[in-house]
Formats: structure tokens, C-alpha cells, sequence
């Protein structure tokens, strides 16, 4: 077990590394140019020479490989650096940050679970009946719909119409229901088919005859038989849909006017700040991969054909 | 001394409808079993002989419509037409199954002990700390070494013979009165398969259960049984007591069944006897003995009109009117 760990978290740091490269590569080859913009942030006209300076002044005059060994010498000791935009430290904005969005995924996260189970549980309880069909219409709908149509009818819905919730702002429980809905739609609409085939599948088992041969009734055979066998599927989809969450954070973010980590890596793409913007990939990514750790860990806990494996 | 038969069956006939097909996989049969008895019902796949077992206690796929027809009497009370609440109840708790496949049979997700506790606490009223004692003393029952170990293993930490003595200890553990055992040796490797079948055997007789043994083996029966049904296309072809069937079998396929077996005086490389032809489809109605295109035996007359299942001598019944009546009177 702690070998299997450690022998990931090697390999994550592997993938950091290229990752840094990727996005050090794209950010700099990104048309526009950042001592423009920062020429014009201070009021002054970006005649040529005064962008000359400020790109002296910022370091973008050292060659290429320079910059990323210093960002990457600085980065490996917790220090991302100063945002070009606002002047500030990097950590400083991101630990403001971090809370908001680790706040919308984790609501959302927990939102889209208990959705998706309720829908994938009706729907096989009642096979291609009408609550069936019906979550399977949702699904469908939740699936296709973009984010940022499902934000605005939230808003709309429910700050406009009924005046139930507010449209934006981050002070209360109240002030998290929208958006923490509106992140967890596209999770809930693909969890539910995960939960509803899953199920099924489980339920066609061999076992599940042996479990109806021994009188137990069919709420019993879905809770006790098919469920923890769906458990292993379900954590493994869950990880990617709560991994992809930060990409729909970008969207829900500015949406609600949230002070987010999303918020702020499309303020740093726009400004070509690319302090921000790396320091906000690493830690998406990073995220990614300790949700995928945990992940792993968790369907070994749930799956002892798995555990084995490991122990 | 023996009164009421545990189960009695009479003019069983099971349709199965699905969205594009319809067939009849059991047609017209009768077969009883006492208390402490053992019932073989053979036949090839398909002959209805799982079906004839199952679909009255509603272990059937869903998705598929399920019409029966005749009597189906367990302890007197009749099954056809009981709602499948009622059914649920006499699961687990009346009659016990064991399946083909122990590899399948178990859920790989959860402990042995809780699968075996499970069926005390359903039908026994027990708490889950006196289930798992049962647990315990049914695991040691069926022969499982460790037992306290197994308990808290998974299935898939078990072998093939381990996990079937397994499904057999959940199979008693609700005291059922009576035993349906689907090909309980089939997927199992041959020398595990003597040990299963005498278990099997030993706990009948122990707690006094009836038993269905649902097998292809005539092997099988010939150690196991009391009385044996031989099935052809969801018909009773034969029908008696093991020994009189086995040593004399009259009906042309039960015959031709019994002459497939290996024998030891058969020569070193000798070809295997087998039944030629293929066993027909069950979707479309036989108006005759649908025996015939196989038998031979057969006489024009045979294609005609179905057989009836008559009594020969003793408690022998024999589906074939050349054998019981002469060619030339069928």
C-alpha cells in the first residue's frame, strides 16, 4: 500500500515536470504581448521604447530556456512568483483563491453524487418504466446543455423569476446553492448512466440469481447486492467528473462573480500573465492527480479483487 | 408412513414470452418428491429441465413473461398463481437452491460470512452475532477447512469446490424443507465433483430433505437418486425409480442415453456412442413424439399423435407406444 503510493506519487511528479513544459511552451508561443498590455495597465502610451523597458523590467529580454530554469528554480520551493497583472504575489493570490473553488467542486461534487445516485437508483429499480425514462431524459438534457446556458437559467430561474437565491456573491450557504448546481449538472446527467447501466449490469450477474433464490426481495438485492459491486465504477467516474470540474469552474466562476482559482486563471490567460497562469495549471493538475490517488485508493478499499493486488 | 408427497408436480407447462419469441420449454410434466428423497431430472440443455424448476419459484430473467399452467403443490400449497410476494417468502426459507457455476454464484464483493449470515437473519429471526454463529456451524457443516478464516474471505480467495460447498451452506442455511440443485457438479473439476455430490448426499440425508438433482450425469444419478425423470424437449420421456430405469431402460432415448455412457470394457480409442441428431428447437409445436426424427424405433404413427406417459410396471412411466404396446399396435 505505501509502496503503491509512493511509486505514484513519482511518477505525478514526472508529469508535473512535462507539464510545466507544455504550458511554459504554449504560454510564451500565445500571440500578444504581455509588456504591452502592462504598458497600458499603468496609463502610459505603449510607445515602443517604454514597452522595451517594462519587458526589461519583467525579464522577458533573457532567452526562453532562462526564464522557465528560473521560474522552475523559484516554483520547486513553493514560490510561483509575482502576477505581472496586479502586482502581487502569486501565493498570496492563490491562497485567497484556493478556498472559493475548492468550496464550489467539493459542493458540487457532493451534489452531483446524491443526484446521480437517486436518478441511477430510480431508473433501475424501474427499468425502462416512466422514472427510467424520465432520469434518462435529464441525463440527456443535463448532458448536453453547456454550463454556461445552465448558469444563466439557474440565475434567471432562480435569483430572477422566484427570488429564492442570490445571483452572485460568495457570503452565505444561500449565495452557494447556484452555483454549486450549476457545476454539478454535467457530473449528475453522466454519474446517473454510470449508477443506471452499472446497475443493470450488477443486477444480470449470476449472483444476483443466487441472492433472489435466497428471498431477498429486489430493494435488498439493489442496496446490498448490486450496489457495492457498482461502488468500485462509480468512484472511478467520480474522480474524472470532479477532476473536469475545475475546467467548468472556470466557467461557473466569473459567472457568479466568485473570486475563484478559475476566475483567476482566465484573468491570467487574458493578461498572457504567465506566473498565473502556470502556477494555476500546476495546480489543477496536481489536483487532478491526488484526486486520482485517492481515487485508486478508494476502490481498493471497496473492491478486495483489487486490494489483493496490492496488499 | 410416507403420506403427502413435499412437492408434487402435475401437467406443469411453462410459456416463455419475450418481445420477439414465444416457447414452451416444459409441456405437460408430472413428478413428486417425498420428504428424504432424491429426484434426478435429466435431460440434454435445453430440455426444459431448469425451467421446470425454477419458473414456479420465480427464478426466472427478467424481461421475460413467465405463463404456467397445471399444479405446482409444495407441502400442499399450491405455487401457481401465488403472488411473487408470497413466492419471495418460500425462497430461501422452504427451499434452497444450489447453482451450476460457483465461480458466478457468489457476490465478489462481499464476505462469505455475510452471505451465509444474511439467510439466518432473513428466514431464522436471528441477530447478526447468532447468524454469524450459524454461519459458522454450516460452514463446518459442509466440510470447509478453517472455517472462522473463510468467513471473513472473498469469494474470489476461494476455490471452484470451496466456493460450491459455499452456495450449499447458503443453500441450508435457511432449513429449507426441500433441495433444487442445478447441475451442482457440472463446472467443477472432476475430482471435486465426487466430493460435492456425497456432500450433498450426506446433508439430504442428515436433515432429512427432499432433493431435486437437476444433472446431464448419469453418473450422477446412479449414486444420488431415488427416483429419476428423463426429459426430451421439454417433455417426461421416462419416469421411475432409479434402479428399474438405469437397469432396464425402456424408452428409446433414455436407452440411447445410457448407451452413450463410457464403458471400461469398451476398447482403447474406440469411438464414443453418442445419440445421433440434434435435439429440435422448442419454438414450434410437435405434433407426435418429438423423439422421432431420432429414434429408431420409430413407426409412421409415432409422428402423429403426442405419446402419452403410461405405466409399465412397478412405478415405471414410459412415454413410447411401440415400447409399451408393440409396433404394430401404435
Amino acid at each position: 500500500m505505501f509502496h503503491f503510493i509512493s511509486k505514484r506519487l513519482k511518477h505525478s511528479l514526472v508529469l508535473l515536470f512535462l507539464a510545466s513544459l507544455v504550458c511554459f511552451t504554449l504560454v510564451v508561443s500565445a500571440p500578444g504581448n504581455v509588456a504591452v498590455l502592462i504598458a497600458e495597465l499603468r496609463g502610459a502610451v505603449a510607445t515602443p521604447g517604454y514597452v522595451d523597458q517594462v519587458a526589461e523590467e519583467i525579464g522577458l529580454h533573457k532567452p526562453l530556456l532562462m526564464r522557465y530554469v528560473d521560474w522552475l528554480g523559484d516554483a520547486v520551493q513553493g514560490d510561483f512568483g509575482i502576477s505581472y497583472r496586479t502586482g502581487q504575489a502569486v501565493n498570496a493570490d492563490l491562497s485567497k483563491r484556493i478556498l472559493v473553488t475548492g468550496m464550489l467542486i467539493a459542493g458540487g461534487g457532493v451534489i452531483a453524487t446524491l443526484i446521480s445516485l437517486i436518478l441511477g437508483f430510480l431508473g433501475a429499480f424501474w427499468p425502462y418504466r416512466l422514472p427510467d425514462r424520465a432520469s434518462r431524459g435529464l441525463a440527456l438534457i443535463g448532458a448536453s446543455t453547456p454550463t454556461f446556458f445552465v448558469g444563466a437559467l439557474m440565475i434567471y430561474a432562480f435569483s430572477v423569476s422566484f427570488r429564492i437565491f442570490p445571483s452572485f456573491g460568495f457570503e452565505g450557504p444561500e449565495s452557494w446553492v447556484l452555483p454549486w448546481l450549476t457545476v454539478a449538472v454535467l457530473p449528475a446527467a453522466v454519474l446517473s448512466r454510470v449508477v443506471r447501466v452499472g446497475l443493470e449490469d450488477a443486477m444480470s450477474s449470476p449472483f444476483v440469481l443466487t441472492a433472489k433464490s435466497k428471498g431477498l426481495g429486489r430493494t435488498a438485492i439493489l442496496l446490498r447486492e448490486a450496489l457495492p459491486n457498482i461502488t468500485p465504477i462509480f468512484i472511478n467516474a467520480l474522480g474524472t467528473q470532479v477532476g473536469l470540474m475545475t475546467a467548468t469552474a472556470i466557467i461557473v466562476e466569473p459567472l457568479f462573480a466568485w473570486q475563484g482559482l478559475g476566475d483567476y486563471f482566465l484573468a491570467g490567460v487574458r493578461f498572457r500573465d504567465f506566473m498565473v497562469v502556470q502556477a494555476c495549471l500546476l495546480l489543477f493538475l496536481s489536483f487532478f492527480i491526488v484526486v486520482n490517488l485517492v481515487v485508486d485508493l478508494a476502490v481498493m478499499l471497496t473492491d478486495p479483487r483489487i486490494r489483493r493486488q496490492w496488499s | 408412513m410416507r403420506n403427502e408427497p413435499l412437492l408434487s408436480v402435475s401437467n406443469l407447462t411453462v410459456n416463455l414470452l419475450t418481445a420477439k419469441s414465444a416457447v414452451r420449454p416444459v409441456d405437460g410434466v408430472s413428478y413428486s418428491v417425498r420428504q428424504g428423497e432424491c429426484l434426478a431430472i435429466v435431460g440434454e440443455s435445453g430440455s426444459g429441465k431448469t425451467v421446470m424448476n425454477f419458473a414456479p419459484l420465480g427464478l426466472m430473467p427478467t424481461g421475460v413473461t413467465t405463463m404456467l399452467s397445471g399444479s405446482v403443490k409444495l407441502e400442499g400449497r399450491e405455487l401457481i398463481g401465488l403472488p411473487e410476494a408470497e413466492i419471495q417468502k418460500l425462497r430461501g426459507k422452504s427451499v434452497g437452491f444450489i447453482f451450476q457455476d460457483p465461480m458466478s454464484a457468489l457476490n465478489p464483493v462481499r464476505r462469505i460470512g455475510r452471505q451465509i449470515a444474511e439467510m439466518a437473519e432473513l428466514h431464522l429471526n436471528m441477530t447478526p452475532k447468532a447468524a454469524e454463529a450459524r454461519a459458522l456451524e454450516l460452514v463446518k457443516l459442509v466440510g470447509i477447512s478453517d472455517p472462522a478464516a473463510r468467513l471473513r474471505q472473498y469469494p474470489h480467495e476461494l476455490s471452484g469446490g470451496l466456493r460450491q460447498r459455499v452456495v450449499i451452506a447458503i443453500a441450508l442455511a435457511g432449513e429449507p424443507k426441500l433441495l433444487i440443485a442445478d447441475e451442482p457438479t457440472t463446472a467443477l473439476d472432476v475430482t471435486v465433483q465426487a466430493q460435492i455430490l456425497r456432500l450433498l448426499k450426506d446433508v439430504q440425508k442428515r436433515l432429512n430433505m427432499a432433493m431435486v438433482l437437476i444433472t446431464h450425469d448419469m453418473g450422477v444419478v446412479a449414486g444420488a437418486a431415488d427416483n429419476i425423470v428423463v426429459m426430451y424437449a421439454a417433455r417426461a420421456a421416462e419416469r421411475g425409480p432409479v434402479d428399474t430405469v438405469l437397469v432396464n431402460p425402456r424408452h428409446p432415448y433414455t436407452r440411447g442415453l445410457i448407451n452413450a455412457i463410457p464403458r471400461r470394457e469398451d476398447p482403447v480409442g474406440a469411438e464414443f456412442r453418442g445419440l445421433p441428431g440434434l435435439p429440435p428447437a422448442l419454438a414450434a409445436p410437435f405434433k407426435g413424439c418429438a423423439f422421432t426424427p431420432r429414434c429408431d424405433m420409430a413407426v409412421p404413427a409415432c409422428s402423429l399423435a403426442r405419446p402419452p406417459l403410461e405405466q409399465v410396471d412397478g412405478n415405471v412411466f414410459v412415454a413410447c407406444p411401440v415400447v409399451n404396446h408393440g409396433k404394430v399396435a401404435a
